[in-house]
């Protein structure tokens, strides 16, 4: 337990530490027409991406992390 | 918008007749739903329009050694946008599910000292799953908060699952943050045991009749699921975005297969016997990276999990998408993953060398908590369909009635390599999963 703490926290720290870092990034409005089109978000097609997922998950022993919607426009 | 893979996942769960899968799946669906609410092409306009109605339809089907199972799974949601600040939406979902799973398992030690003797049993599944659900979504400003309920109803098993979620714009919206909890309360039939029977001497549930009524040799087992996830979506670049997501679910109940038997000694069998406490933590990152040079997209996922039964996994997945004309995308995709067995996982609880023997007080004939990988391949195509603008302005509608409408196609294959999982020392042999999805959407 205690090593697993050890390897998790400097992950944890680092995540941190770049989503502060993220505030210094500016993508203008008028870039984001490609993080904008349905081609560049993570769920491309959610209905689809959802079937797949779960089908997948209940033929393994593991679970979790699946993908969140959106394309990192902030426009969805 | 929908999450009509949830219920697949409790079906294709239900296959092999395992609570611990309609548990995971059950979990899972808040999740899909908050992946889903206010997401993609459709729901990007969705404060433009008033309402909009998705069916889906998907079929898996696998046929390995002596099993096989085939799961359609019919939908339809429709979503309403009275007002900017809210949406409320509603859905059905069914699973219409046959085949045949393992009923008895034993492993290669046990056969070698009954030689001839065919110890393993199948067992014919059907089964028809309800799911109506609802929900809203509460906007304002740059904050969104989503609450929905799911209610599920089979033979064998009853749920109640609640989804809160919020989400939130930073740094001038290149920064996303959303974070979501999700509770079931299920239910799960099982037989009732003998006074002063202990786990080894349990028997099977035999067949789901008299599930959920007040026949004498039946009972309801409770599980509960706690689920948390959290999401950070950065844009880096007006090319390049990062997404790492964060899950965490706590199952605490009944989730062995009420079905299975294991072979844990010579001439005893027992009813599948799980731990009821089981922790799981997945950690994911994905990169988003679109190459203008050739026009294609490319997501790259690596997975990482861990859980308190000791199973632990990697996954690497790749796709590339692109146009092909305007609004038709085809995407193709890989994807490689690989997991240990659970601490109590054994092939054979009877005896033999190592890995083979018993593992404590807990013994499972899952194959899904056995060590082995996979390696998948598929591919979709989505058309997404917007009127042509009016000369004169106005809201142009495609038939007179559709602001946009979207189409969509997919197949996959998985093949499965078991490192230890046998059928009374038989390997499983065409260990391959299809699945074919549909998907039709409108707005108006």
């Amino acid at each position: 337990m205690e090593a697993h703490s050890r390897s998790t926290l400097p992950l944890a720290i680092l995540a941190v530490a770049l989503a502060f870092a993220a505030g210094c990034v500016t993508v203008k409005p008028q870039q984001r027409s490609v993080l904008a089109d349905p081609i560049m978000q993570f769920e491309g097609d959610p209905q689809a991406s959802a079937q797949l997922r779960h089908a997948i998950d209940n033929r393994e022993g593991s679970y979790g992390g699946g993908g969140v919607a959106g394309g990192g426009c902030g426009c969805n | 918008m929908r999450l009509q893979l949830t219920s697949l996942a409790r079906v294709l769960g239900r296959s092999v007749r395992g609570p611990a899968r309609s548990a995971r799946a059950a979990g899972a669906a808040a999740f899909a739903l908050a992946s889903a609410l206010g997401a993609g092409p459709l729901a990007s306009t969705a404060r433009a329009q008033v309402a909009e109605v998705d069916t889906a339809h998907t079929l898996y089907h696998e046929a390995p050694t002596r099993t096989n199972m085939t799961v359609y799974t019919p939908g339809v949601d429709a979503a309403a946008t009275p007002a900017d600040w809210i949406t409320v939406r509603g859905g059905y979902e069914a699973d219409i599910v046959s085949g045949a799973s393992v009923a008895t398992k034993a492993g290669s030690a046990y056969q070698s000292v009954n030689p001839g003797v065919d110890v393993i049993t199948t067992a014919s599944v059907k089964d028809f799953r309800h799911a109506p659900r609802g929900g809203f979504t509460l906007r304002k400003g740059d904050v969104a908060y989503t609450a929905s309920y799911t209610y599920g109803t089979e033979n064998d098993y009853k749920s109640h699952s609640i989804f809160v979620g919020a989400r939130t714009d930073a740094y001038e919206h290149n920064t996303q943050f959303e974070i979501s909890y999700a509770r079931n309360f299920d239910s799960v039939c099982d037989r009732v045991q003998a006074a002063g029977d202990t786990p080894p001497r349990f028997r099977a549930l035999e067949d789901s009749s008299g599930c959920f009524t007040n026949d004498p040799l039946r009972r309801r087992r409770p599980l509960s699921i706690d689920g948390l996830q959290a999401s950070w979506t950065q844009a880096w670049t007006p090319t390049f975005a990062t997404q790492l997501v964060y899950t965490a679910q706590l199952i605490d109940g009944f989730q062995s297969n009420a079905y299975r038997s294991i072979i844990v000694a010579q001439g005893l069998k027992a009813q599948e016997h799980h731990p009821d406490v089981r922790v799981r933590q997945a950690l994911a990152l994905r990169l988003n990276w679109y190459v203008r040079p050739i026009k294609v997209a490319l997501r790259l996922t690596g997975r990482a999990y861990r859980d308190t039964w000791d199973v632990t996994s990697g996954t690497g997945e790749l796709e590339a998408e692109r146009y092909l004309v305007e609004g038709l995308r085809l995407a193709a995709r890989g994807r490689f993953y690989r997991q240990t067995g659970a601490l109590f996982w054994s092939d054979d609880y009877t005896g033999g060398d190592p890995p083979l023997g018993p593992k404590g007080q807990y013994f499972t004939g899952d194959r899904e908590l056995s060590p082995f990988w996979s390696i998948g391949l598929g591919a979709r195509v989505t058309y997404l369909i917007h009127p042509t603008p009016k000369p004169e302005g106005g809201t142009s509608r495609l038939l007179g009635i559709f602001t946009n409408a979207k189409l969509g196609a997919s197949v996959d294959a998985i093949q499965f390599s078991y490192d230890e999982y046998t059928l009374a020392g038989v390997p499983i042999t065409n260990a391959r999963a299809y699945i074919i999805g549909a998907t039709a959407g409108a707005a108006f």
